[in-house]
Parts: C-alpha cells; sequence; structure tokens
C-alpha cells in the first residue's frame, strides 16, 4: 500500500509560563503533515515527540466539547475541526484566544466567561416554580417556535465568538455575544418566562445595547450559530417589551402524557439472535 | 432597564433624521445642479443674500436647528459609548455622561442662537 505523502510544516507556537517566563514568546516547530490531519493532531504531535510541556485543551476531538479553540493565523478556530491544508501555507502561526486571560501557552482562563454565561440564568425559568421545581406534566412546544431558536441551541461554549468579538476586545465589562445569544435563546422558548428576570442583566450599557453588529462571532462561530441575528432578535424583543407593543405570547402551557401509545414496531427477525 | 432601550433607539431615531435633514442641506446647497436636472433652479444658493433670505424662514431655521439637535444627540452618544469602554467603574461612567450632557446642551444653545438670531435680520 502507498504511504500517505507528507509536507514538513512549521508551526509559530506562543509559549507562556507564568512561574518560569513572564513574557510570551515564539517557538517553532517542524511537524510532517499530511491530508487530513488537523491542527488539533499537530499539537498533539508536538506535545508527544517535540516538547512534552506544551499546554493546550483538548478533549472530544470532533468539534462537540469546545475545550481547544485557538487563534490560528490569527483568526479563532477549533483546532480540531481546522485542517492544516486550509491554510496552504508552510508557517502556521497559534496563539491563545484573545480576549481572555492566560493561564499557560494556548491554555486559556474561561472562568468570567462561564460567569457571564451563568449570569443571564441559561435555563428556563417559570412563574409557576412549584410545576418548575417538580413537574407533574409536559409542556407544550410547536414545531415552529422550537425552529425560531433551535440553532441558538447548537453553542458548545467554546469563547470563539468573544475572541472574535471587537466589542469584547474594548470593554471588559461587555456580556459577549455568547451570554446573549443564550439569553435570546431562553427568552425566545415559549417554555420559559424568565424575561422579566433576564431583560434587566442584558438591557444596560454594557449588555445588548453595546453590540456594534460587527457579526464576527457569527462568521467564527465553528458550529454555524448566528449569535449577532441572536442581539439583534434581543434587541427587538427588549423595545417591544419596554415601548408595550408587539404581542406577547403566553407561557406554553402544560399537556398530559398521550395516554394511548402506538405498539412498538416488533424487530426484524434478522436483528434478534436466533435461540 | 427601559432608559437603556429608549437611549438606543433615540440613536436610530437621529441617525434617519440626520440622513434626512442633511440630505435636504446638502440637496439644497452643494448639489444644487441635482435640483437643476429636474427643472428646479434655485440660483446661486451658497451666496450671502440667498442665505439671509432662507434665514428669515422659519422652516428653514426649524430645519437647521433640528439638524443641529440630532446630530449632537447622535455624535454625543457615540462618543459616550466610546468613552464608557474605558472604564469600569459606574461613578466614572455617571460622571462622563453628565459631562457630555452638559456639554450637548451648552453647544445647541450656543450653536442654536445663530439660526433664531438671523430671523430677525
Amino acid at each position: 500500500m502507498e504511504k500517505p505523502k507528507t509536507e514538513q510544516i512549521t508551526f509559530r507556537v506562543q509559549r507562556y509560563d507564568p512561574e518560569n517566563r513572564a513574557i510570551p514568546h515564539f517557538q517553532e516547530f517542524v511537524v510532517p503533515c499530511s491530508h487530513g490531519m488537523t491542527v488539533l493532531d499537530a499539537l498533539i504531535y508536538i506535545k508527544e515527540n517535540l516538547d512534552s510541556t506544551l499546554a493546550f485543551r483538548t478533549s472530544c476531538r470532533m468539534a462537540i466539547c469546545g475545550s481547544c479553540g485557538m487563534l490560528v493565523n490569527n483568526y479563532p478556530h477549533l483546532a480540531c475541526h481546522t485542517q492544516v491544508e486550509e491554510f496552504c501555507a508552510k508557517k502556521i502561526t497559534i496563539k491563545p484566544l484573545p480576549n481572555f486571560p492566560i493561564i499557560k501557552d494556548l491554555v486559556v482562563d474561561l472562568t468570567p466567561f462561564f460567569e457571564i454565561h451563568k449570569s443571564v440564568k441559561p435555563y428556563l425559568l417559570r412563574s409557576d416554580v412549584k410545576e418548575m421545581e417538580n413537574p407533574t406534566a409536559e409542556y407544550c412546544q410547536s414545531h415552529e417556535t422550537l425552529q425560531s431558536f433551535l440553532q441558538f441551541t447548537y453553542c458548545i461554549k467554546c469563547g470563539i465568538c468573544v475572541a472574535a468579538c471587537p466589542t469584547s476586545a474594548s470593554d471588559r465589562l461587555f456580556h459577549g455575544p455568547q451570554a446573549l445569544a443564550q439569553c435570546y435563546r431562553y427568552c425566545g422558548d415559549d417554555r420559559d418566562d424568565g424575561e422579566k428576570e433576564r431583560f434587566p442583566l442584558v438591557g444596560t450599557d454594557h449588555g445588548v445595547w453595546h453590540c456594534h453588529l460587527a457579526g464576527a462571532c457569527s462568521e467564527s462561530c465553528p458550529k454555524g450559530v448566528d449569535p449577532a441575528l441572536a442581539i439583534q432578535l434581543l434587541k427587538r424583543r427588549l423595545v417591544s417589551r419596554d415601548l408595550g407593543i408587539g404581542k406577547k405570547t403566553p407561557p406554553a402551557p402544560k399537556v398530559q402524557p398521550p395516554t394511548e401509545t402506538k405498539p412498538k414496531v416488533p424487530y426484524p427477525e434478522f436483528t434478534v439472535k436466533q435461540g | 432597564m427601559k432608559r437603556y432601550t429608549y437611549v438606543w433607539l433615540w440613536q436610530l431615531i437621529t441617525g434617519v433624521l440626520i440622513a434626512v435633514l442633511l440630505g435636504i442641506h446638502m440637496v439644497i446647497q452643494h448639489l444644487d445642479k441635482i435640483l437643476v436636472f429636474f427643472g428646479v433652479n434655485l440660483g446661486d444658493t451658497t451666496s450671502w443674500s440667498s442665505m439671509i433670505e432662507r434665514s428669515r424662514q422659519v422652516t428653514w431655521a426649524g430645519v437647521y436647528v433640528a439638524l443641529l439637535a440630532v446630530l449632537l444627540y447622535h455624535g454625543l452618544n457615540g462618543l459616550r459609548n466610546v468613552v464608557l469602554e474605558l472604564t469600569t467603574s459606574q461613578r466614572t461612567e455617571r460622571a462622563i455622561t453628565w459631562t457630555i450632557v452638559a456639554v450637548g446642551i451648552l453647544v445647541f444653545v450656543w450653536a442654536s442662537y445663530v439660526p433664531i438670531a438671523l430671523l430677525n435680520k
């Protein structure tokens, strides 16, 4: 069998170790790259073969966990979701995500990011607290309503949108596209009744009104979520609530589980183990 | 926080009003060839006599005072948004806001004096 073609690519990786050298600097590594190899594969190669002290976050390797967000050739990417070939370059620069404090090398501190995320109460809030805490039935939701916010549920909290956002870069108090999009995701869900609690948090000078609609968040999102759209929809909702215009739909009602269920389709015979 | 919503909404409204009022100013004063193309000849609109004649009309004074007001609101609120990024202290934010409001009122009173005074010339 023919051996896969490899190409020597130089990776210029930003190193920073607060315990030894306080100034971030670059270190170059030459990695043999083959067809289909991702930036994360290259980093794993460096860690396993060239320098075991290199620090970076990774987990699922399939763009689900959102751990390996980093700046590849000055643009935020998920390292596991970005192939080396995409850059058509002999040299690739890798830096940690901007707009976050660096812990070590390519590892950034996501604590403030998650704190802001938590502050917008990213869960269903209902006025009927008893039912919310001890549900007796399901909440009824139409397909159309689900479609209206479904894409915002695909957020994997990788922080790439915040790294790309020019407003987050200049305003340290700005909530950021991720938290604002999640705020809309729950406010747009008709099972939720938490606008009164969330709107005072996001409707401020450093919240939704500070978004300049640069659109960098939507462009960079590796999951195809459009946080800029969510922010505009959130603005529209805030304006309509504050001006008292537009219709406010009541929270989704409860529905009892179906009393009659269809019988299960029997397994085809060839899938059942024979005696 | 309704206050923030109204501040943003007025930023949008003044943006549209600037486009309309500045459009009127530009077409009349500097792009008069467009009007000539449509068969309207206002003569030399940049001459002193033409300017004084326009200034005596309440409508024109109103247009210029309105343009001044919307420009000041839009510009100073934009400036405030930029400056607020430089601080994390709420006290400083309040000081910046009130300074900008005071500057806006002062400039409005000062600059609107001219079109109002010219009404009686």
